[in-house]
């Protein structure tokens, strides 16, 4: 009880100013030890391990609730360059692509996100060297990231060089233009792979989004900044396994076997309903979303060729035949739909059971319409 | 005749190279000022965290009155295709080495003196005017040099340079630790600067227990082994990297200081300067048995 | 025989075609001296933060020490062991060492950024540092050989002391000076030839450890923990061929007969002496497995079987055959060839030997360096032949003059 009474005490002076640890962090399912070197900490004294990165890290926060620019000049040592103007928004928007949050929060107990300087000390001079000052870190966090896709350590790509600071319009306080600019993603992406049959991919990025509803992060998390910002991509010269290789893919699709849904020798289609399951889509379903039939998510089998999977029981008496573009006439109004459709789709109408001189679609049971 | 004073002659000699290979194993002695302070500071150098800016160059300049070149002039990136080495210009240099695997970065090191614990130029001085500080940092006292450059012959690092180009009052150059700012409680002006903290000033003790650490939390980013922890008996100042020092160009030294064998060998053959005492007595009783023989088989004749 | 030998003045025509060549060799280095002096070690040298030491340690100091060891070996052999028969040689021998050392000292001084500081090691101590001894001894031994030198001069003036001019009054006051000097120095000089001795065997020891420090950065061939003693066995095996050597060439400078009998006497005693050297330096590297180095072919390579072969092999096996012992041409090339291999040493050593962990050019010596150490050297056998010329120093026969007070005497 004590040790709560004590985290009251423990308003962090973070730079997001009003977050504050979590004050029933004490209460969550993680052991005290995990942060905390001595057995009761203080607010004096809170013995807070060095970075220990473990799995606990959670961050209750989303990124547009954080201000868009922040201002770093909580360093004391600020000597040639003017505090940086951090466009917090435009970094956090991507984080969901790289692993959250803590991509840079790298440290935070469960609730809130607490500021950088509550474990990194102000002051290069200091006792504690366990872990680094707050000049240090934040360099440390933002150049492992900066040099890898600009390949540039210029401090003035970040730095205003103090007294020559310019007013950028994307720099102004409210920084409106401080986010990140929209992604322009591929319609399709062709990938040449050493399989014997079926040398190319073709991967259908848009209708993975858009036509299956994936979101970015289902595919993209813990992918590094340089996949899209690097200036020269290079092919990395590692062997990847088969496994690693079809890593993104697999957690949908099947890539133990069945290769030929996806390698072939030449370029393959899209994605055609028809095609893949029999069941043809264009007619009447065209306009549907994918989960209002495959209505379990991520889970697209299942759903036999039938119409009464969604529609139920269809009968002379709840189904307007006249949607179709054909008005029955009045003999064949009253059959049930099985004395003429024998398939499960409905689709072509079997006439040979009563007439033997006609069939479709020479004859037709009724009037067309439009 | 010939024959016996060969004889004699030999056996000196045998007695003189005994005299000198025997007496190798005495411990070395250290001048009251350079005992190691266990409160020694020293600074950890974390290869893998640099970026190459040199700033640190820049700072180490200023801080000690050389010229310089303005700060924007030093993210000019083409110095690294050449390695550089400190020079009586600067005093520290960071050089550049490749990336191995196209998905890492070149890694970069900062060269500057290593501040051993029992430095082979304070050793090697002729004058002592070299010494190991309370603090660390060693240091080379103007006053007394008398430029005869041996400290460059000793150091194993290669690190004490000489203004070659001075008629008058040259100066050996090195890195001082800034020994003038911490005297005041300031930072050594490079650790001060780093903007990757690339380099942690504290307790040598510590920094070594800290570089340990750093190593077992991250084992896939390090290479094990803390360069400068034993080297040549330990330095001040310890490195960690990704890879194998030795692809760095860190020298391949041995973990015994640099000045043991012959501070050995000194103390050894000037043991409270019995050695050569001996010698003269025993030459000068050579000397009056000879005479004397030769003057008894005068008498004879 | 040496009843009727007295070391006199030898007056002769100074200058013949090769003094005027070696002239004009000591002036070139004296030029750059004064270019180093103006200029700074840097304008003259090729010396860098990768090579501090160049020819003017590895050869002017180092071998020059080595080769001056004519002086304490005959030392050691005329008055400590007491053979008479060589004192004829203990005087060329030390005029050999005096002026040696001289240049030594001077060259030690021209090498010195900061040469006006040389007084610095006196009270400034550290005793851990090996340079700080062989300083130390060299300074104490270069006083003691010039005091071993003083009775020569005493010999020279005494009651012919001719001041010119009004100088002339002090004729008589100098010349008792002189006879003061010369009576208390012979009383005491064996303490001075004692103590030349030990001086010499613990700063030609010592000049090897002063590699030692560098560590690694030494090539595996030379870098050994007895170094010193290599050092001291060597100094100790080119004494003799020094003395032998300087002896035939002055012989026949002056056109005297060459002292073959004594000359083959020293040369008995170098093969045994080179023997040893020889065994340490093969037992060192059996012992160190050093050999594997040999299968590389490259400079260091090389310049130790050169070094070794032409340097002590050779010599070794021509100082063991009677009949070049008996020659004064074969005992000179015989010599020669030890002065060649332990002047190679103290170049290998300090020089060759020497690679930098951080090496950018490699080191030859500028023309600057190496005309100082050529002037050196002129300067050298110029004031060996003025000495030699102004005082006894060279023995020749007497015609049948019994033996005077100052005919072999002291040193």
């Amino acid at each position: 009880m004590k040790i709560k009474i004590l985290y009251w005490f423990l308003i962090p002076l973070s730079i997001f100013g009003q977050t504050k640890i979590d004050k029933n962090h004490s209460s969550q399912n993680i052991k005290c030890s995990t942060c905390h070197s001595c057995e009761i900490p203080t607010k004096e004294n809170p013995c807070i391990k060095p970075c220990p990165r473990e799995s606990m890290i959670r961050i209750d926060q989303k990124a547009e609730d954080a201000p868009r620019i922040l201002t770093i000049d909580r360093i004391k040592e600020t000597d040639i360059y003017a505090p940086v103007k951090f466009s917090h928004l435009a970094h956090a928007e991507m984080s969901d692509l790289a692993g959250g949050c803590r991509t840079c929060h790298h440290y935070n107990p469960p609730g809130n996100v607490i500021g950088c300087s509550e474990c990194h000390a102000t002051q290069r001079q200091r006792t504690d060297i366990n872990k680094p000052d707050l000049k240090g870190a934040y360099h440390q966090q933002c150049m492992n990231c900066h040099r890898a896709w600009s390949g540039n350590t210029d401090c003035i790509s970040c730095h205003e060089i103090k007294g020559k600071e310019k007013v950028i319009a994307s720099v102004t306080s409210d920084g409106k233009k401080r986010i990140h600019p929209e992604i322009k993603t591929p319609d399709k992406i062709k990938f040449d792979t050493n399989i014997k049959h079926g040398k190319q991919v073709t991967f259908y990025h848009a209708e993975h989004n858009e036509l299956f509803g994936l979101e970015c992060s289902d595919c993209h998390s813990n992918e590094s900044c340089v996949k899209c910002h690097a200036v020269e991509k290079v092919k990395s010269p590692k062997k990847l396994s088969s496994k690693e290789k079809h890593k993104k893919c697999s957690s949908c699709h099947n890539t133990e076997s069945n290769c030929s849904s996806c390698h072939s020798n030449f370029e393959k289609g899209g994605f055609n309903h028809a095609v893949v399951t029999g069941f043809d889509l264009t007619k009447y379903h065209g306009k549907l979303n994918c989960s209002r039939c495959h209505t379990t998510k991520s889970q697209f089998k299942g759903l036999k060729n039938e119409c009464k999977n969604c529609h139920g029981e269809w009968t002379w008496e709840n189904f307007n035949h006249k949607i179709t573009g054909l008005v029955l006439d009045d003999t064949h109004g009253e059959f049930e739909c099985e004395n003429c459709h024998k398939e499960a789709t409905y689709t072509k109408p079997e006439c040979s059971d009563c007439h033997e001189d006609k069939s479709y679609p020479k004859d037709l049971p009724g009037k067309k319409v439009k | 005749m010939a024959n016996q004073s060969r004889r004699d002659f030999l056996k000196t000699s045998a007695l003189l190279g005994a005299g000198i290979t025997g007496l190798t194993s005495k411990p070395v002695k250290a001048a009251p000022k350079n005992i190691l302070d266990e409160n020694r500071m020293g600074v950890l150098v974390d290869t893998t965290v640099c970026i190459g800016c040199r700033k640190c160059e820049w700072a180490c300049k200023t801080a000690h009155n050389l010229p310089t070149q303005p700060l924007e002039s030093y993210d000019d990136r083409s110095v690294f295709i050449n390695m550089r080495r400190p020079d009586d210009k600067s005093l520290t240099v960071v050089n550049e080495y490749p990336a191995q695997e196209s998905n890492s970065f070149p890694v970069n090191v900062k060269v500057q003196c290593m501040h051993c614990d029992k430095p082979a130029c304070v050793s090697a001085c002729i004058v002592g005017a070299f010494s190991k500080e309370e603090n660390g940092s060693v240091i080379w006292d103007g006053d007394k040099c008398i430029g005869c450059r041996y400290c460059m012959v000793a150091c194993p690092f290669q690190v004490p340079a000489f203004e070659f180009e001075k008629a008058l009052q040259p100066e050996i150059r090195k890195c001082d630790f800034c020994f003038e700012r911490t005297k005041i409680g300031k930072l050594p002006a490079c650790v001060e600067i780093c903007p990757m903290e690339v380099l942690t000033y504290g307790r040598r003790e510590d920094l070594v227990e800290l570089a340990h650490h750093k190593i077992s939390l991250y084992p896939e980013k390090y290479y094990n082994h803390v360069f400068g922890e034993y080297e040549v008996g330990g330095t001040s100042w310890l490195y960690l990297a990704s890879r194998d020092f030795s692809e760095l160009q860190f020298p391949k030294l041995g973990n015994s200081p640099a000045p043991g064998v012959s501070e050995a060998i000194q103390h050894g053959i000037f043991a409270y300067f019995i050695p050569p005492i001996a010698l003269y007595a025993l030459l000068g009783g050579v000397m009056w048995l000879n005479k004397n023989r030769k003057s008894g088989e005068e008498e004879q004749l | 025989m040496s009843e009727n030998m007295k070391p006199v003045p030898l007056p002769r025509k100074y200058f013949t075609p090769t003094v005027i060549i070696l002239c004009l060799i000591a002036l070139v280095g004296i030029i750059f001296i004064s270019a180093r002096l103006l200029f700074g070690i840097g304008a003259v040298t090729n010396l860098s933060n990768q090579y501090p030491w160049g020819i003017w340690i590895g050869i002017d100091v180092a071998a020059g020490v080595a080769l001056a060891a004519g002086g304490f070996t005959t030392a050691a052999l005329g008055h400590i062991m007491h053979k008479e028969e060589y004192h004829l040689i203990t005087r060329p021998a030390l005029l050999t060492a005096t002026l040696g050392y001289t240049f030594v000292a001077s060259s030690v001084a021209l090498d010195l950024g900061r040469y006006y500081y040389i007084w610095h090691p006196l009270i400034m101590w550290n005793g851990n540092s090996v340079l700080f001894e062989v300083g130390m001894c060299v300074m104490i031994y270069l006083m003691v050989l010039y005091i071993e030198f003083l009775p020569i001069i005493t010999e020279r003036f005494i009651g012919r002391v001719n001041l010119p001019g009004f100088l002339g009054k002090f004729n008589n006051q100098i010349d008792k000076l002189l006879r003061v000097l010369d009576k208390g120095l012979n009383k005491t000089m064996f303490v001075f030839i004692i103590a030349g001795v030990v001086l010499s065997c613990l700063h030609q020891s010592s000049l090897g450890t002063l590699m030692v420090i560098a560590g690694q950065k030494m090539h595996p061939l030379w870098q050994t923990p007895i170094l010193p003693l290599l050092f001291l066995l060597s100094a100790v095996s080119v004494g003799f061929p020094m003395v032998i050597f300087e002896s035939v060439i002055t012989s026949k400078s002056f056109g005297l007969k060459p002292e073959t009998n004594i000359l083959s006497g020293l040369g008995r005693m170098v093969a045994p002496l080179l023997f040893i050297y020889l065994s340490f330096k093969i037992g060192d590297m059996v012992i160190r497995k050093t050999f594997v180095y040999l299968t590389e072919f490259n400079t260091a390579s090389v310049m130790f079987v050169i070094e070794i072969v032409l340097g002590i092999v050779l010599p070794l096996r021509l100082f063991m055959s009677p009949s070049i012992r008996r020659s004064p041409l074969g005992l000179s090339i015989a010599a020669f060839l030890v002065i060649f291999g332990v002047f190679l040493n103290r170049m290998n050593n300090f020089i060759v030997a020497y690679t930098p962990p951080y090496q950018f050019t490699s080191y030859f010596p500028s023309i600057g360096e190496i005309s100082v150490t050529a002037g050196f050297i002129a300067l050298e056998v110029l004031l060996f032949r003025a000495f030699v010329m102004i005082f006894p120093i060279v023995s020749i026969p007497q015609p049948g003059t019994s033996k005077t007070k100052f005919s072999v005497r002291g040193v």
